[in-house]
């Protein structure tokens, strides 16, 4: 899983649109969807002195009220023009560092900046909220084609489910300069999740106005199954050879296996310069690993087997705490799920792609054709279900972990 | 979660600093507050005096509210209300009540920390306070104070805001009644101005400036725009509040009445007209006639108030007793301050009166006389067409009566002649007009200068009045005796003589005079202007003849007029600059109606159109000149000089791209008002053509105080300018990097 880092964006979204006056009216008429602008109580107040003013003044003749009634409306427009100035040329950008694991404190990181000259930005908060999407993708609940309500009803949810949170910039964003918005959430289920930044808002600069503005920064990434507690017991395998067995994985080993490109962060030490001189790119080594035993895992789905709640993310989760542990101590070769094709697992990319698997696996509908299965074979785990809500690891048709 | 920022240039004000500004802030509002209750008139100035007093305390020293006791804020609310309702039962104004428990709310407000909502209510209470001084006085202070108290109060909530931000909501929590917040025990007022000063950027500030400069802008042309209807009615907050007019106003005066109004040298009256032709060089102010005498008392008496005040009426406009005449009518338009009568100030007859809103109003044509139902709150504008200025008053009816008299013998005292003295003082009176006329009876004009004049050689004039002590008529015991008196005795003693005569006689009081303001070419009327002055019945033109004992003699019809009499009384003083800007607030703010705001729209569009106008005719000039330059005939010595312009300016273009950049950066450099500081950009420069050279140890010095003016604290830094001629020096003697040279 790569890093997600989204581009700078900014109130206007990422494409900076030609100003108009006819749009900066029409604006007025029918907001962009998603950008609120709530009156607070001080607001209320404002408004209700300006309407208590201007009835008084029409009653009276007074002009004095009149004047006063004029100076309420001009607060009331300068407090738009230093909402807006103060939001002007703020531009953010959402940073996900992955991996996430359900259960386990993920950081999202708000970077900022203000591309003002001489003005600083003060005051701003951002609504942040993450949710696991389903299978339509996109679709459900975006909050860029949502209305208003619909955003505050996404939120509230969101931050009901501990999946969204308002974080106030309480320093100042001084001009030319940097920030950063730090926001901590736990996913409370694997899949596809898309991490918001739902709105930016603003009582800047008199508390008139709770202005709000809709987003479309986001980022997506996958959550992986949460770690499973489990217990092992070691099984007797006849064909378990003293010194162990040289086996076709990656390893450090001293025998050669293969030769593979150059990647950013290998050690210089295995290129193989010969092989780099003659192909004229960078090649190094792979070398064959040393193991006791190797496995391999099947994950079987079927809905009619785990159904679809409890026990089914107990397997999820045990396939995937499994099959970290073997690679870790270098005895996992393949891993596959229901039909496809086996992955061989030699590099931590390959657990990982694994893992991202196991984050939208689904309960499959049909059982499986014979020929989808993968043939039997020394160290082949697979899992069935124990008990009311339990899962065990079957090796060569011996029990030998639960879950 | 969690945030951070760069490392700012600047500094920012902490929570605690913003907690003291936002208290600072919310006590000068207080204070700006509590300034309209000094034009307000309301008697609450000890209860305005302690919360002035208390509010500068905790101003300066936040840790005083901690000292309040908790049962204080206990009993606060009940305590407040119950005064409220007291003061409302014990004195029986609504208006003056609520204006005493706003300021008590204020003196809460600020003796106790405020929260959130309490800043608010802070606003609110000193907004009240202000409006309602505003709409009772029309002071062209309250436009100031409203400007003021809009920017601290945009101020305080600016800040509230700013704390909020940083504290979070977590901190909004109430505090505990005699607790002392964190920010209030390290609160240092001078500490808090210098940390002021090292946070603001000028740049912002002048920023800050312009925007609230532009919010006045706005609101001038929102009051000019915001669309008007003349509803007809008036009587807001005036209803709950009354006033007293000065004393010498009334329709009943004592001696030495009008003389204490002339101490007050305060603006009573100001006057437009339409017309300066028609200006009189020492016009007469006439309010009320007090044709009654009796007791050393002159009153109006009721038997004149029933026949001559009509019935009382409501609206804004009412007939005089002269009738239109031909030719364009001249307007006088009065702006009468608060507090001075009820009777209204008139040069004489007129056509018709019109009131800016409506009023209710007795008028008494013959005596040239408007009387308001209630002395006005408020300053009250209304506008006179046509005046007779002929100094005479006709009264036809009461020269028919008089007329009737010699006929039919009526009671003498309802034609303003009864004289209820002793046979002594009769005897007095008769002296004195025997000794006046010479014994001989001559028509009531000739009487009056002949009286006057009397009265001038045996009394001086003085506001401090020698009547001598005795039993009997005090003003008789003045007239016997050579003491000096004002001119009310004059006045008075020209009454007495004149009915002792036997012609009609009566009082006038008003204004006499005034000056007339250079800078807004309007009447002036002070207090100090106040007069009393005779009438006198003329049989012979059936009018009343206005008589001054100490005025110039001159009759009204010879008076200079015009441009003459402004010159003569003409006012350019400092004072009068400063009464313009009053005047000025009246005709375009307080006196702007739909009317008004027609005219200011159609004065906008004229000046719209022909100013676009002018500029289009000024291109079509402009390009019509260029043509015909274009099109005169070219010789040698005109292509000669065209070359030279060109060639100067094509020399003026190359010394700008050529020396233009290092100019700027030298000016840049002198004025460090750039983006970059210009001195880490110059030192970069020198750096980077440094590093072009060829290293070698004694640059090394060098290259180090480039780096500390680069990149270094500005405290490191040599004198930047000696550095940058030393780098220049060890560019020019370096050798280039890379070069070989030859031995």
């Amino acid at each position: 899983m790569s890093s997600h880092e989204a581009e700078w964006e900014g109130p206007r979204g990422r494409a900076r649109r030609r100003f108009t006056w006819s749009g900066l009216l029409w604006s007025f008429i029918y907001p962009q969807r998603g950008n609120r602008i709530v009156p607070t109580v001080p607001g209320v107040i404002l408004i209700g002195l300006a309407f208590g003013i201007g009835t008084a003044a029409y009653n009276s003749s007074s002009n004095i009220l009149f004047i006063t009634l004029s100076l309420l409306l001009a607060c009331l427009i300068l407090s738009g023009v230093l909402s807006w100035l103060n939001l002007r040329g703020v531009q953010w950008r959402l940073v996900l560092a992955p991996p996430l694991r359900v259960g386990q404190v993920t950081t999202v990181v708000l970077e900022l900046r203000n591309q003002k000259r001489f003005l600083p930005t003060y005051g701003l908060w951002f609504e942040f909220s993450a949710r696991v999407m389903d299978d339509a993708g996109a679709a459900a609940g975006s909050t860029i084609s949502a209305s208003a309500a619909e955003m505050k009803r996404i939120f509230a949810k969101a931050a009901a489910d501990g999946q969204g949170e308002r974080i106030a910039l309480a320093q100042r964003l001084d001009p030319k300069g940097e920030g950063r918005v730090e926001w901590t959430f736990r996913p409370a289920r694997r899949g596809r999740v898309r991490v918001e930044l739902v709105a930016v808002g603003s009582l800047f600069p008199f508390g008139f106005l709770r202005k709000g503005l809709g987003t479309a920064t986001r980022a997506d990434a996958l959550v992986w199954p949460a770690p499973v507690e489990y217990r092992r017991q070691a099984v007797a395998t006849p064909r378990r050879r003293a010194g162990g067995e040289r086996v076709s994985r990656l390893g450090s080993s001293g025998d050669l296996l293969a030769l593979r490109g150059y990647a950013q962060g290998d050690s210089h030490r295995l290129i193989h310069w010969k092989a780099s001189a003659k192909t004229g790119k960078l090649l190094v080594r792979q070398f064959a690993a040393d193991s006791a035993q190797s496995h391999a895992l099947w994950l079987r789905t079927d809905a009619a087997m785990w159904g679809e709640g409890e026990r089914f993310e107990r397997l999820i989760g045990f396939a995937g705490t499994m099959a970290e542990d073997l690679f870790r101590t270098g005895r996992l070769m393949r891993v596959s799920i229901n039909g496809e094709p086996p992955l061989p697992v030699r590099r931590p990319r390959d657990l990982e792609i694994w893992l991202n698997r196991l984050a939208v696996a689904l309960p499959a509908r049909e059982a499986l054709e014979p020929e989808e299965r993968p043939p039997s074979m020394a160290g082949l785990i697979t899992f069935a279900p124990d008990g009311a809500s339990g899962v065990i690891a079957i090796m060569s048709g011996e029990v030998t972990a639960w879950a | 979660m969690g945030m951070s920022t760069t490392a700012a240039p600047r500094p920012q004000l902490t929570l605690d600093e913003l907690h003291h500004l936002k208290w600072v802030l919310g006590s000068l509002l207080t204070l700006v507050g509590l300034g309209a209750v000094f034009y307000l008139e309301v008697e609450a100035w000890t209860l305005t005096g302690v919360t002035a007093a208390c509010t500068i305390a905790t101003m300066l020293r936040p840790g005083l509210p901690a000292r309040v006791p908790g049962f204080v804020h206990t009993l606060a609310f009940p305590l407040i209300v119950g005064f409220f309702i007291a003061d409302v039962w014990r004195r029986g104004e609504v208006l003056p009540a609520i204006v005493r428990l706003d300021i008590l709310l204020l003196l809460y407000r600020n003796i106790t920390y405020r929260q959130r909502r309490d800043d608010l209510q802070l606003i609110v209470l000193g907004l009240f306070i202000i409006i309602v001084a505003g709409v009772l006085s029309v002071s062209p202070t309250f436009a100031v104070q409203l400007l003021v108290f809009a920017a601290c109060a945009l101020a305080l909530l600016l800040v509230v805001t700013l704390a909020d931000s940083l504290a979070g909501p977590a901190a909004r929590a109430p505090l505990a009644p005699g607790a002392m917040p964190a920010w209030a025990k390290r609160a240092d007022v001078a500490h808090l101005i210098g940390r002021l000063r090292a946070v603001l950027d000028w740049r912002v500030l002048v920023l800050g400036t312009v925007l609230f400069g532009g919010v006045v802008a706005v609101s001038a042309l929102l009051f000019l725009a915001i669309p008007r209807f003349q509803l007809e009615n008036s009587m807001f907050l005036e209803r709950f509040i009354a006033k007293k007019a000065k004393t010498g106003f009334s329709d009943s005066i004592r001696f030495g009445d009008v003389t204490e109004i002339q101490q007050d040298t305060s603006i009573a009256l100001s006057v437009d007209v339409s017309d300066h032709k028609h200006i009189p060089a020492s016009p007469y102010w006439r309010m009320i006639v007090l044709d009654s005498y009796e007791g050393g008392v002159f009153r109006m008496s009721s038997r004149l108030k029933q026949r001559e005040l009509m019935p009382e009426r409501s609206g804004t406009t009412a007939g005089g007793a002269v009738r239109p005449r031909r030719g364009e009518a001249v307007y006088w338009t009065f702006y009468l301050e608060s507090g001075v009568s009820r009777f209204l100030p008139l040069v004489g007859p007129f056509q018709t009166i019109s009131f800016h809103e409506a009023q209710h109003f007795r008028v008494a044509p013959r005596l040239a006389m408007v009387a308001l139902r209630e002395e006005p709150v408020t300053m009250t504008a209304y506008r006179v067409e046509d005046f007779d200025l002929s100094g005479t008053v006709p009264d036809l009816r009461f020269a028919e009566n008089w007329r009737a008299r010699t006929e039919g013998a009526p009671p003498r005292e309802e034609h303003q002649v009864a004289l209820p003295l002793t046979a002594a003082e009769h005897a007095v009176v008769e002296r004195a007009v025997a000794e006046a006329t010479g014994g001989a009876r001559p028509e009531a004009g000739e009487f009056a200068r002949l009286a006057g004049e009397w009265l001038r050689r045996q009394h001086a004039y003085s506001l401090a009045p020698q009547i001598p002590a005795g039993e009997g008529d005090a003003l008789v015991r003045w007239l016997a005796s050579r003491g000096s008196g004002h001119c009310e005795l004059f006045a008075g003693s020209l009454v007495l003589m004149a009915r002792e005569a036997g012609f009609p006689a009566r009082i006038v009081t008003g204004f006499r005079g005034g000056s007339w303001n250079g800078y807004s070419n309007n009447f002036t009327i002070r207090n100090s202007d106040a007069h009393a002055w005779t009438e006198i019945f003329d049989e012979r033109s059936g009018a009343w003849l206005r008589a001054d004992p100490l005025g110039s003699g001159a009759s009204a019809a010879d008076e200079v007029r015009g441009e003459a009499a402004v010159a003569s009384r003409l006012d350019r003083s400092w004072k009068a600059r400063l009464d313009s800007l009053r005047m000025l607030w009246y005709r375009r703010i307080v006196s702007f109606d739909q009317q008004a705001q027609a005219e200011a729209l159609q004065a906008v569009k004229d000046v719209a159109r022909s100013s676009g106008r002018e500029v289009r005719e000024r291109l079509e000039a402009v390009v019509a000149a260029i043509k015909g330059w274009l099109a005169a005939p070219w010789g040698w010595t005109r292509g000669l000089g065209v070359a030279g312009v060109v060639a100067l300016a094509g020399a003026a273009v190359w010394l700008l791209g050529r020396f233009g950049p290092g100019l700027w950066r030298r000016l840049a450099l002198r004025r460090g008002v750039r983006g970059e500081d210009p001195v880490r950009r110059e030192a970069g420069r020198w750096l980077g053509r440094l590093g072009q050279a060829e290293p070698a140890p004694e640059h090394a010095e060098v290259r180090a105080d480039l780096l500390r003016l680069r990149f270094g604290a500005r405290a490191s830094w040599a004198k930047p300018e000696a550095v940058f001629r030393r780098a220049r020096q060890t560019v020019r003697t370096a050798r280039p990097r890379g070069r070989v040279t030859r031995s």
